[in-house]
């Protein structure tokens, strides 16, 4: 299966002004400038409207289930010099993860992910996301790979995998998928009754993003 | 229980009660009443594909048998009360992982879970009325089944097996449905020999389905034979061979002859499987050769609603009617946490016997109050098309699950 990553982009613009820093330049000799507007030009950003990541876990009798979240949050700004690193991050609330059943999920929160011992649990957090193949400037398909630290359970590893990403107008949906092994996030092997879940699991993560303007620093 | 709460169950409600006027309009029938026949009829297990809804798409999750039903495994009995049962769930943090005594476990705990010897006790007692248009069939009640289950796992070994009285036309007879032993060979693969229900098509509850029954998979058509089922996280190969039917080989009745299954499940997603299915059976002194084909697809688009649809098709050696067709459908709506509602509309027929021909739409109710306890009401309405014949079928049972 393809996946997709998490990743910053910015689709389709070319040179790195953004039209809000044209705006600000143009009337630069005529109106006040803020303080934090003339030292901070304004970056591009994608951010999520909608998606949702599926982790897919595999029973050690066989089959699998999803636990399943909407709740994904998160921006990319426009890439580093080097065209495929880029700043910003996803964020998900693992305590709204959704196995389908109370036992399970009861399981998944409390014994595995425990997500009542601090932010660091509660939330998984992937940044430093880069491409592989840079993003092309015009819209349409891309596919690539993409690697990231991911903040899972206390511990920052990096992960690596694969993106699918869909360009129209002022959209663009994403695909991302990854593997990761339970152990190396400090997870012990889930088990119970006599059934259990493998080690290594697949996140997928489909979102939406829409392009917008910010100033990379703001009046606090 | 909430407004939206309240609003859930109310379109639920109404989507079960939508299938079940939909389903009303199929007008299938069987013909000859299984239920007629010593009370061996419907006998809804605790095995169920109705549970893909809640993402198990395989058998093993929750029942010692790979190809389903009987004795369920501590993890099937804490399902049946933490997720099947309208009350009894523990409050969240209640249940500790591994252990339990609790009251889902063999005689309200009588058995730990932790315990290699797994015990169960599966009594029906029932109530069956059967309307057929010209016959005065008196209502019966009778223990349909009472039954003991064994279940000794150590290692990579599983023994099992059942010893139980079958109701017969008159009194009963002690029979063991089920006796095999099992060798987990290594993560995916693991190698059965005894007695067992061969893995083949859809395995619902209701034994007198036209997806078991017609199929020669009812609730004594085990065979005796060896099994190897190759498992990974998205498929599962079952291939069985076996000198056939066992009770065919017990009682020496003619009808015994080489049997070959196959069942191939590909799960599309952990609520989307697709499975297909073959058994090829030897000709014997009173049955012809026969291979069976099916295809079946089981999708469960939420988690209160599961539909399962089976095409089957059985090529005879036969001078005539050589090919005959079974296509069923069964629907289930979860209205709320415990309460199961079923549509199952059915159609079977001869390529050139209309006599074959029979029609069934079944409705039904399974209400889990709590581990332990299962009711199921049925109705079945059957159409013998050739003759015009239409019966009519209530079971009222009360499934003790010990």
């Amino acid at each position: 299966m393809r996946a997709l990553g998490v990743h910053p982009w910015r689709w389709g613009r070319t040179g790195g002004t953004s039209g809000a820093l044209v705006v600000l330049t143009a009337l630069a000799p005529a109106v006040p400038v803020p303080a934090w507007a003339q030292a901070a030009p304004a970056v591009p950003f994608w951010a999520v409207t909608s998606g949702d990541v599926r982790v897919r876990c595999r029973l050690t009798v066989g089959g699998a289930f999803e636990a399943v979240t909407s709740s994904l949050a998160g921006t990319l700004q426009d890439p580093a010099s080097d065209n495929v690193s880029y700043p910003g991050e996803f964020r998900v609330d693992l305590a709204t993860l959704d196995t389908g059943i109370n036992l399970r999920n009861e399981h998944l929160w409390h014994n595995y992910l425990q997500v009542e011992h601090g932010p660091a649990f509660r939330h998984a957090v992937l940044s430093d996301i880069a491409l592989e193949a840079p993003l092309p400037a015009r819209a349409g398909h891309h596919e690539t790979t993409f690697s990231g630290i991911l903040a899972f359970h206390g511990v920052q590893r990096a992960i690596v995998g694969e993106i699918d990403l869909r360009r129209r107008d002022d959209r663009v949906r994403v695909e991302a998928m990854f593997t990761l092994s339970l152990d190396a996030f400090g997870i012990p092997p889930p088990r119970y009754l006599g059934i259990g879940v493998r080690d290594v699991i697949e996140v997928t993560v489909r979102f939406d993003a829409v392009d917008g303007e910010t100033a990379a620093e703001g009046p606090s | 229980m909430n407004q939206s709460e309240g609003l859930v169950v109310a379109v639920r409600l109404a989507a079960a009660a939508a299938l079940v006027l939909g389903g009303g309009g199929f007008r299938p029938a069987s013909a000859e009443p299984t239920f007629l026949h010593g009370g061996r009829g419907l006998l809804p297990a605790p095995a169920d594909p109705t549970f893909l809804s809640k993402q198990y798409a395989r058998c093993t999750a929750c029942h010692y048998s790979a190809s389903g039903g009987g004795l369920l495994t501590p993890y099937g009995r804490s399902l049946s009360r933490e997720e099947i049962s309208t009350f009894g769930r523990q409050e969240p943090g209640g249940g500790s992982p591994g252990a339990a005594t609790g009251e889902e476990n063999f005689l309200f705990g009588a058995l730990s879970s932790e315990s290699p010897l797994q015990l169960g006790l599966d009594i029906r007692p029932s109530h069956l009325q059967v309307h057929v248009p010209g016959r005065n069939i008196p209502d019966r009640n009778f223990i349909m089944n009472l039954d003991l289950q064994a279940a000794w796992r150590h290692d990579r070994w599983t023994a099992y097996g059942t010893i139980g009285r079958e109701p017969m036309r008159s009194g009963s007879r002690p029979i063991s449905y089920e006796h095999w032993l099992a060798y987990q060979v290594s993560d995916g693969i693991s190698v059965r020999g005894g007695r067992f229900l061969p893995a083949y098509g859809v395995r619902v509850a209701d034994h007198t389905s036209f997806m078991r029954e017609s199929l020669d998979l009812a609730q004594d058509d085990q065979v005796y034979g060896v099994e190897v089922g190759v498992s990974t996280d998205r498929s599962l190969l079952q291939l069985s061979v076996g000198p056939g039917r066992a009770e065919s080989l017990v009682d020496d009745d003619g009808r015994q002859a080489l049997t070959a299954a196959g069942r191939w499940q590909l799960d599309l997603g952990s609520r989307m499987v697709f499975a297909a299915s073959a058994r090829y059976r030897a000709e014997s002194q009173a049955v012809p050769q026969s291979t069976d084909t099916g295809l079946s697809f089981g999708y469960a688009p939420a988690a209160w609603l599961t539909t399962w649809t089976h095409a089957d098709v059985r090529f005879q050696r036969m001078n005539a009617s050589s090919r005959s067709y079974i296509l069923a459908n069964r629907t289930s709506v979860q209205a709320f946490r415990g309460l199961w509602l079923r549509v199952s509309p059915q159609w079977r027929w001869t390529e050139t016997d209309p006599r074959g021909e029979a029609r069934r739409t079944a409705f039904g109710l399974d209400f889990y109050p709590r581990t332990h306890w299962h009711v199921n009401l049925s109705y079945y309405r059957d159409h013998l098309q050739f003759t015009g014949v239409r019966t009519q079928t209530l079971l009222a049972q009360l499934h003790l699950y010990l």
